[in-house]
């Protein structure tokens, strides 16, 4: 049993108090409890009213503190919460429709929230080369909010953590200034809420929600492009905020003067502030991303595994996370960390589709993509133009379809085998510290599947 | 145990008492008992199904002391069965208790009590307002209704009750419609704000008395402390919709109507809505006329035209009727004041002269 986890620390306690109490007092008592978190040796057990709590500590208390003390010593305490109705399990109902529409209360409710994820914070986002300025001019932004950059714009392909990286900074500005108000996103809930409030004839009510925000996050902006009414409605809100110095971040996936269709005055005012993008992770940031991903469900890769990871699949962070995630789930299922051979076996099926291959067709491919005669490669030339595709169909051979180095030798124009390593290790080395190369790679792989 | 206890009195503490007891077949037999104690305090009958709780003070004579648990139910069956003035004997006995009344003898098994629940009681007294009970057992009575049955939102299904600045506010919605009353207070000092279940508000007017009682809470738990007793109730955790922000607060037209023609109308009205018990309203501003028009493609269709004094444009609007006719359980005003702002948007009803209701219907689709 994981003493700290404290579903299977509850599961052992009940386990225990079914023996020692009736079955009436046990289902009345201990069905709607649970603990609700282990913090510093005191257990946290959430209860459902003052009645509940008020007989814990009078009839169980010494009980579970036996129980808990018996699983072991590190637990001094245990203390009573009543948790919020939110917590307890609601019997499932369904809503009758009464033809009546309803007030709008759901739609206060969510108001209430800034609609921030607490999951994006910068305690989890890996900071490289490739994001470091990025990160830079968010911490500015935070540090002096609507006057350093103003508008902070951040772009960048999908998946590379544009919605991490102002998701955090929301988030750390609603730590960092208590009391102010931060609303976060995506341009197409702004559009679809001003085109409700349009309909509804409430466009002033819409106005003054919007105005209101001390930090206002505006998420995938490029998809307001060809919407002229709501351009025009986020470029009075930009002037509106802009004049009174709150601070506004915008996020999209590409720069604000390549944003097609939008009107020239927001594009102008878009990029007036700061305009910075996330590029490409290199190499290392991949691999801390891959290593500090799976530190988060608590699995410890090896070096090399996480250097294959980061290597040989390609793809956004979203996808490199997908990756770790079946990773962990395959360590869960043994319930040890895997190695390389068994991450090798596991990404492999689930990247590219296992494929018989005949060698002529990776090289016909190759040598097409490079532009040169396929018949060179299999000639004893060491021409430069020509030796590194040979290398690379060698190392795609051997990584992709692991075919023995001798008979690549063989069919590649009967080489040797070490030469044939001498240009898989080779390739291999370089894949990790030149970027240009691992696309080209990433690119013929796409031609082969 | 050994106690004589005058008819009238403990038949009304029974039936007050055990609507607290668990009513569900519950899995623990103490929680739908009604616990007996004879002590110093004096007699004192106790009930509690976990979510509320009573604790209620009788007068009688005591021999001698005792604690016993009987089945609710049992109890609440032969207390409203007596006939006859005069005294009832408990005597209690092993795991019996002989009940002794008049003319009949009868003996009930008893409920070990060892598991029968404390009752507890809102940690923090500073928070408490003195005030009539007849006001507080009314104003749950009427607006109760207003609240959602269902379970998926806590928060709809209780009354939000605000103090604030002498004034105690209570809210109840259930999404269609929502109603606020508001009550004055005596003293002025304390401020707070909680979400009481629906349901635990009718029990806890039921038990309530007209005189003063002191009611108290805090961030779980609510008591209502009386003379007679005491009655607390478990606090829903959650937190009220800002309903403030749905009152529209301009209007396009207002219509006031007398009391006495708006219910006799709705009603007739009433017998021809179809199966979405649908009313459709309308205001003439020009000829001063407000009137109800309801169609029942399987019966037939009813107008009823009412005088009224309208100001403002010409409007349709469609409701469940149900939903109109609850406020005339809320305002015992003598002519009603109908406010709307559009189409779609809410209908608010007031009182005329009683500023301490506001009624709000959401309309149906047209």
């Amino acid at each position: 049993m994981d003493k700290s986890n404290p579903k299977e620390l509850w599961e052992h306690i009940l386990t225990q108090v079914e023996l020692s109490i009736s079955p009436a007092n046990f289902n009345t008592w201990f069905r709607n409890s649970f603990i609700v978190k282990i913090d510093d040796g005191v257990v946290y057990v959430g209860v459902p009213s003052q009645f509940f709590k008020d007989w814990f500590l009078k009839k169980f208390n010494t009980l579970l503190l036996k129980i808990v003390r018996d699983v072991s010593y590190e637990f001094r305490n245990i203390e009573y919460l009543i948790v919020k109705d939110e917590h307890r399990k609601v019997p499932k109902e369904n809503k009758t429709v009464r033809g009546a529409l309803e007030l709008p209360l759901e739609e206060f409710y969510i108001n209430k929230s800034d609609n921030l994820n607490p999951r994006y914070t910068f305690e989890t986002f890996v900071i490289g080369s490739f994001n470091n300025l990025a990160y830079a001019a968010a911490q500015a932004a935070l540090s002096r909010p609507g006057i350093t950059y103003n508008p902070l714009f951040i772009y960048g392909d999908t998946g590379r953590g544009k919605t991490h990286l102002i998701q955090a900074i929301g988030n750390q500005f609603k730590k960092q200034y208590q009391g102010r108000k931060v609303f976060y996103l995506t341009s197409e809930k702004f559009a679809v809420d001003y085109t409700d409030s349009v309909q509804a004839g409430t466009a002033n009510r819409f106005k003054d929600k919007y105005r209101q925000y001390d930090l206002l996050i505006m998420d995938d902006v490029q998809f307001l492009s060809k919407k002229d009414k709501t351009q025009e409605e986020l470029f009075h809100l930009f002037n509106a905020l802009y004049d009174t110095n709150k601070q506004i971040i915008f996020s999209s996936d590409r720069s604000p003067a390549s944003i097609p269709d939008i009107a020239e005055r927001l594009k102008g005012r878009l990029a007036s502030g700061m305009a910075v993008d996330i590029s490409e992770p290199d190499p290392e940031s991949r691999m801390a991303i891959v290593q500090k991903k799976a530190a988060l469900h608590g699995i410890i890769l090896s070096d090399e595994v996480i250097e294959y990871v980061a290597t040989t699949l390609s793809g956004s962070i979203r996808e490199l996370e997908g990756m770790v995630n079946s990773i962990v789930c395959h360590a869960q299922v043994k319930g040890s960390a895997p190695d390389i051979a068994e991450v090798r076996q596991s990404l492999r099926s689930f990247t590219r589709p296992q494929k018989n291959i005949s060698v002529k067709n990776v090289v016909d491919k190759v040598a097409e993509f490079y532009g040169i005669d396929e018949e060179s490669i299999y000639e004893k030339t060491r021409r430069r133009e020509v030796v590194r595709p040979r290398q690379i169909i060698m190392y795609l051979l051997r990584e992709d379809f692991n075919i023995s180095y001798p008979t690549i030798g063989s069919k590649l124009g009967g080489r040797d085998h070490t030469t044939v390593i001498h240009s898989c290790e080779k390739i291999k080395r370089e894949v990790v510290v030149d970027s240009e190369l691992s696309k080209e790679i990433q690119n013929i792989r796409t031609l082969l599947v | 145990m050994n106690i004589s206890i005058e008819k009238k009195e403990f038949s009304e503490a029974v039936h007050i008492v055990s609507r607290f007891a668990d009513r569900k077949s519950a899995t623990l037999p103490a929680l739908s008992s009604v616990l007996l104690i004879a002590g110093d305090e004096g007699i004192k009958l106790r009930a509690t199904n976990l979510e509320t709780g009573i604790d209620l003070k009788l007068t009688g004579k005591i021999t001698t002391d005792g604690v016993v648990a009987i089945p609710a139910t049992i109890l609440q069956q032969i207390a409203s069965a007596f006939t006859q003035d005069g005294n009832i004997t408990l005597e209690h006995t092993g795991d019996t208790l002989m009940l002794t009344s008049g003319t009949g003898k009868s003996s009930i098994k008893t409920v070990p009590y060892d598991d029968f629940p404390s009752i507890p009681f809102p940690e923090n007294p500073k928070n408490r307002i003195i005030l009539p009970g007849i006001l507080l057992k009314n104003l749950f009575t009427t607006i109760t209704s207003c609240a959602s049955t269902s379970t998926v939102r806590p928060e709809l299904s209780s009354i939000y009750l605000s103090i604030e600045g002498g004034i105690l506010t209570a809210v109840a919605t259930d999404s269609f419609r929502l109603a606020e009353k508001k009550v004055p207070l005596s003293n002025k000092g304390t401020q707070g704000k909680f979400l009481i279940p629906a349901k635990n508000a009718l029990d806890i007017a039921q038990a309530l008395p007209d005189d003063e009682i002191i009611m108290s809470f805090d961030e779980h738990q609510c008591a209502f402390v009386s003379e007679k007793g005491m009655v607390v109730s478990r606090l829903t955790n959650a937190i009220y919709p800002d309903y403030r922000q749905i009152i529209p607060k301009e209007s396009i037209v207002e219509a006031v109507i007398l009391r006495k023609d708006f219910e006799t109308a709705l009603k007739r009205t009433t017998i021809f809505s179809d199966a979405f018990q649908k009313i459709r309203i309308s205001f003439d501003a020009k000829k001063n006329l407000f009137s109800f028009f309801a169609r029942n493609v399987d019966i037939g269709e009813s107008v009823e035209t009412l005088p009224a004094r309208i100001s403002g444009s010409e409007l349709e609007l469609s409701f469940n009727h149900r939903y109109l006719a609850a406020v005339l359980s809320l305002t015992n005003a003598e002519s009603l004041s109908l406010t709307a702002s559009g189409i779609g948007r809410p209908l608010i009803i007031k009182g005329v002269g009683d500023t301490s209701l506001l009624y709000l219907v959401s309309p149906m689709n047209q």
